[in-house]
């Protein structure tokens, strides 16, 4: 007989089992036996149910005598500031260089119409044509019956503009990056960002669920710093490094400050430390560069060492919506994860011809972009000399941030006094606006201030007029020193 | 189940346990895992029953009594975050086909280990202890009952 090895056990004949069974203890068998009960009682006497509600008619009733409806709209007294400011801030006529606000005609320094594209005439008349031609609304999202022929062209257009290899168009400018930023960073991601970024940035990171790691605005030093900290986190997990991807998020010209991202030293970073790229350039685009392709072009960077740029046509262009330019295979992600892309209707057709339009003005007149860089520089010089207050941002940005030179503790003090200073200004033929926040929810609330913004086709006068009544408003509300 | 489409259940626990294959499918899982264990040379045959009967009530636990809301991910935006996989079956109806097949199935399993086990005593109350972490939290009357209220939230 062969040997069996010692570590195999040896099998049991079915004779063995039967007869432990006959001679099993008597308490095993009692609980077989109830078990197989049970079986029986659920096989045959248990009838389906479903569970009773926790509630009683009773309880129910008091329940529902209990409810109070709130009302379906607030009590809102009839002199409610809001209320207030709206009559007050009644528009007549178009938004152009010049304002009617009521029945005062004031200097536009408070829309973002940098280069006088809204109002503009001639981008009108290409608007009210394509009106004729398709109708007002595009009746559905670009992969559902919505895509016309003019929406491929401001696309082609955008693409050859930007000399970048494919552009997508979005409906609404703020749900350009807010889109694009979800669409390629995912949860376990990570993102750096500039903390002075505007909102639609923050609020296309909350939608990435990615990890975010915010670096000191403008501060390179920080930004090395955090990349340094993810490369030695990755170092030390190869494998969860493997499938994070990095992304580095900036505002080209920062609404929030009005300066401009120092882009070599990000290039530089980028490609030390295997980091993509997003730069969102709705306040640069049309404005900075010699023929207006932002930030890119004012440090003469190539646009292909950017990932992906995005910008909002309802800026500089003067239009609505918004546009993504890149390398063909990181755009055409977009086409089917873009939610802002995917999930709402297409550009009203009227607006992507004025915007074709207007990118043609700007191609043919590169002109009014030295116009405005000379209005920006004569603006920022002229606000800067106004006493108490203090201007942010670079000269040749066209949004001027001003703001009080003595901070008070009291946040709603400070914007009282500005709002004052708008209000003196206003009278006086000057229509100027305070920087809006939905305060609770930015990342980091910049201090208030008023939001000027700048026309290039402002005369050397108006510049003179609008600084001087500034100047005097400020003088008006602001307290004398003793 | 049909997830995603328009006339859908938007959570899937509801059902997929009584869908058409799953009961037979769940019998091969336990007879292969059982035919695997009695495949190692180093158990005996009283072992691998004990084995199986204690991993398929432990397995099942975590799976029916401990893990809540939908593991599956759908649309129902947690409704059933409070409640265990075992009360949404069948919308928390009870004694319904599939609960008292998965009622059914752990006693067996029990009554198989005991006769292979020769009805000996240690593995007698192993056995025991595993069935009852299956069978007790099925019953009816402990429905949304969260004892020493472990596993609450």
């Amino acid at each position: 007989m062969a040997t069996v090895p010692s570590f195999i056990p040896e099998s049991w004949e079915m004779y063995d089992m039967i007869q432990a069974f006959l001679q099993a203890p008597s308490y095993h068998l009692f609980v077989e036996v109830l078990l197989i009960l049970w079986i029986f009682k659920l096989l045959f006497f248990s009838k389906q149910y479903a569970p009773e509600s926790v509630l009683t008619e009773k309880e129910k009733e008091e329940l529902i005598a209990e409810w109070q409806p709130e009302p379906l709209t607030p009590d809102v007294p009839d002199d409610h500031p809001v209320l207030q400011t709206m009559e007050k801030n009644m528009i007549h006529g178009k938004p152009g260089k010049y304002v009617i606000i009521g029945d005062k005609t004031c200097i536009n320094m408070a829309t973002l119409n940098f280069l006088g594209m809204a109002g503009n005439p001639v981008v009108e008349a290409e608007a009210i044509s394509t009106l004729k031609k398709y109708g007002v609304g595009s009746c559905g999202p670009r992969g559902f019956y919505g895509t016309m022929d003019v929406h491929l062209h401001l696309e082609e257009k955008l693409a050859k503009f930007m000399n970048s290899e494919e552009a997508i168009l979005y409906s609404y400018g703020f749900a350009t990056i807010a889109s694009a930023i979800p669409a390629y960073s995912k949860r376990g991601d990570v993102i750096f960002c500039d903390d002075g970024v505007c909102f639609s940035i923050q609020k296309g990171l909350v939608a990435s669920r990615s990890k975010i790691k915010w670096f000191k605005h403008n501060d390179m030093d920080d930004l090395e710093r955090l990349l340094k900290e993810q490369s030695q986190e990755d170092k030390k997990n190869p494998k969860k490094a493997k499938v994070t991807r990095r992304f580095m998020v900036v505002e080209g010209l920062y609404l929030n400050t009005g300066d401009i991202c120092p882009l070599p030293k990000l290039i530089e970073l980028k490609w030390k430390y295997k980091v993509r790229l997003f730069m969102e350039e709705s306040f640069s685009f049309g404005v900075l560069g010699d023929t207006g392709k932002g930030v890119t072009e004012h440090f003469n960077v190539s646009g292909d060492e950017i990932d992906l740029i995005a910008a909002s046509l309802e800026n500089a262009i003067g239009s609505s919506g918004g546009f993504c330019c890149g390398k063909k295979y990181v755009i055409d992600h977009q086409r089917l994860s873009g939610l802002g892309y995917c999930f709402s209707a297409s550009l009203p057709p009227m607006l992507a011809t004025a915007a074709i339009q207007s990118l043609k003005l700007i191609e043919e007149d590169p002109n009014m972009l030295v116009n405005l860089r000379e209005n920006c520089e004569k603006v920022h010089e002229k606000l800067s000399q106004i006493e108490g207050m203090m201007v942010v941002g670079e000269p040749i940005a066209p949004i001027k941030h001003l703001r009080l030179a003595d901070l008070d503790m009291e946040r709603n003090l400070d914007i009282n006094t500005l709002q004052k200073i708008a209000d003196h200004a206003r009278e006086n033929g000057v229509a100027l606006t305070l920087a809006r926040f939905l305060e609770s929810e930015e990342h980091k609330l910049p201090a208030p201030s008023i939001r000027v913004s700048v026309n290039s086709q402002l005369t050397d006068e108006e510049i003179n007029k609008t600084a001087d009544l500034i100047s005097q408003a400020c003088q008006a509300v602001l307290p004398k020193e003793a | 189940m049909n997830i995603g489409t328009a006339t859908s259940d938007d959570n899937p626990t509801h059902s997929y346990l009584g869908s058409r294959g799953i009961w037979i499918t769940y019998v091969l899982i336990v007879l292969i895992a059982h035919f695997m264990l009695l495949s190692v040379p180093f158990l005996t045959v009283a072992m691998a029953w004990s084995l199986t009967n204690v991993i398929h009530c432990v397995i099942t636990y975590f799976m029916l009594h401990v893990t809540k809301g939908t593991p599956w991910g759908t649309p129902e935006q947690g409704k059933a975050r409070m409640l265990t996989q075992w009360e949404q079956i069948d919308c928390g109806q009870q004694f319904t086909p599939t609960k008292k097949f998965l009622t059914i199935v752990p006693i067996v399993i029990f009554c198989l280990a005991s006769f292979y086990t020769k009805y000996d005593s240690l593995h007698f109350i192993v056995n025991l202890a595993a069935l009852g972490l299956s069978v007790i939290p099925k019953l009816p009357q402990l429905h949304g009952v969260r004892i020493f209220n472990i596993n609450k939230w």
